[in-house]
């Protein structure tokens, strides 16, 4: 859960431009540019934690991940559920959907917005037909195909 | 951005252009008939001579050049096999180098020794059985059954096939296992001697009509098929051949150019040789419009057609591309044979030359306006959708 003075996108924006165009889970650094942990969720221990940035090792962004549910086998891999899981497992395969960043607590709220605002839109069109492609057959391709053989 | 074919592809291709020109070509008095009345036409070459050019392709290695590796071939790319049926489409001999049906490419191991490599080493002839007499392009509603009985299936209908015929064959049927829903086609492969499967029709013709394809029907009549011959996965049929399938749509773009390109090569020498009130009509400008219009038709379409390839190679998807290589090569393939028309001051189907054969099978196997509206459709649907052209 992030501290309360969120980091402000305007001043990452082309670096986090940067890691949602790469082909690659982008929730790991996506929670580096984060604020960090915040003192308000943390159990009251002697070591201050306020402002600490690891993975919570939450398992969110694997279970939330459109890849890993088409190729389920990849999630045998390995039995950790960090992001640094996800990324060996999913790697360039990534569908760039952004999911993971919105279901990670690390993440701040202002770099969740800046990606459902801004991003998500451009993302779901080529989603969209990626998924058409798989589901449905064209037929007419057979209809050349057997037109067209020799 | 590069434009450049890479080496070892330009090397395959200028092996292509050598043994299309060297080979192909000096044969297609032969297809095309010396006889005055064209009495001696013949729709493919003498068995013999064909299998001469066979062992010549498979010396040079290319033979299988468009199957993938693992199934025996030498998984050429989508751009490798472009240039390869350019240069092919630049004769109007039926030959290719081992072209295999993307359907078949599904085969599991044991279906592979048995039918994918006979198919591949010339040993057998598979008929792709998926149009049903009577109702041309009407998949959704197709009639023959096949229905589980114990431990097989048991199929009937009717079917018509456009493949080449041959003395060995098998067939490639689709049939429903559900009626009414396409989602429930299953693929069977269905051999020669299995009982109540019969052919009729497909005999070779000569003489003019060689040049009207003369469908193969099939007629199956409670044929029983074990399980292990069902292609793919039961109920799937439509899905296979995923992989290569849009991709042969830019293949077949790559064989418009090459149509267009020896048209336009045709149509010079015409324009340089024929002279009308005292001048070459070359010297015309309404044969050098024609010319020019040909040669920048060629080129835009080949640099769609090589993107789209590119971009297959690459892994993207290219159902978007691919429709509109299939829209443009079939208009350009339209428009070209029509302005070669101009040239020849005559309709392209004179018959005896290379031109009217040329021209006739290329706007009979593209001259389907409702493949093109579908065509269309693929790309509206993707603007309206907000996919950036």
């Amino acid at each position: 859960m992030p501290l309360r003075n969120q980091q402000d996108v305007k001043e990452v924006e082309s670096i986090l431009n940067e890691i949602l165009n790469t082909h690659n889970p982008p929730v790991g650094r996506c929670r580096l540019l984060s604020s960090g942990f915040s003192p308000s969720h943390a159990l009251n221990i002697v070591e201050d934690i306020s402002g600490h940035k690891e993975c919570l090792s939450c398992g969110n962004c694997i279970d939330i991940c459109p890849f890993l549910f088409r190729e389920p086998a990849r999630r045998e891999k390995t039995e950790q559920r960090t992001s640094m899981a996800l990324e060996s497992i999913v790697g360039e395969d990534c569908d760039q959907c952004g999911a993971c960043i919105l279901v990670c607590p690390q993440v701040d709220t202002t770099i969740k917005n800046y990606v459902v605002n801004r991003r998500m839109v451009e993302v779901m069109s080529r989603l969209e037909q990626r998924i058409g492609d798989e589901d449905e057959p064209d037929l007419d391709l057979f209809l050349e195909e057997v037109a067209n053989t020799a | 951005m590069d434009f450049e074919i890479p080496e070892e592809l330009k090397m395959m291709q200028s092996l292509v252009r050598d043994f299309v020109n060297d080979q192909l070509k000096p044969l297609e008095r032969d297809i095309l008939g010396r006889a005055a009345d064209l009495s001696d036409t013949q729709m493919f070459l003498p068995e013999e001579t064909e299998e001469k050019i066979v062992e010549m392709a498979q010396e040079v290695g290319l033979w299988g050049a468009g199957a993938p590796e693992e199934l025996g071939g030498a998984g050429l790319g989508t751009l490798g096999s472009c240039l390869i049926e350019e240069e092919l489409a630049q004769t109007i001999i039926p030959f290719n180098f081992g072209d295999v049906t993307p359907i078949l490419f599904d085969c599991n191991t044991e279906q592979r020794e048995n039918y994918f490599l006979p198919v591949l080493n010339r040993q057998k002839c598979a008929y792709l059985a998926l149009i049903e007499p009577g109702k041309e392009a009407e998949l959704a509603t197709m009639e023959t059954r096949a229905e589980k009985i114990n431990e097989h299936y048991v199929l009937n209908g009717k079917k018509v096939s456009f493949s080449r015929a041959g003395n060995n064959y098998f067939a490639v049927v689709f049939a429903t296992t559900e009626k009414g829903d396409r989602d429930k086609v299953t693929c069977f492969l269905v051999d020669k001697d299995t009982p109540g499967f019969s052919v009729s029709g497909g005999e070779e013709r000569k003489g003019w009509q060689a040049q009207v394809r003369q469908p193969t029907t099939l007629a199956f009549d409670h044929c029983q098929i074990p399980l292990e011959n069902i292609l793919g996965e039961e109920g799937k049929a439509f899905h296979l051949g995923k992989r290569w399938l849009p991709s042969r749509r830019v293949i077949r773009g790559a064989r418009c150019v090459g149509v267009a390109q020896r048209l336009l090569e045709e149509a010079t020498t015409q324009a340089q040789s024929w002279q009308s009130f005292g001048q070459f009509i070359s010297q015309r400008t309404s044969i050098e419009a024609a010319l020019a219009d040909i040669a920048t038709f060629i080129h835009a379409c080949r640099l769609m057609v090589y993107e789209a390839a590119w971009k297959a190679d690459k892994g993207e998807p290219i159902r978007h591309e691919a429709a509109m290589v299939k829209l443009f090569a079939t208009q350009m393939i339209h428009t070209v044979s029509d302005r070669v028309a101009h040239i020849y001051n005559g309709p392209p189907y004179i018959s005896g030359l290379p031109m009217e054969r040329l021209c006739r099978s290329v706007l009979a196997a593209s001259a389907t306006e409702l493949t093109l509206e579908l065509q269309r459709s693929i790309i509206a649907k993707d603007i309206l959708k907000g996919v950036k052209v």
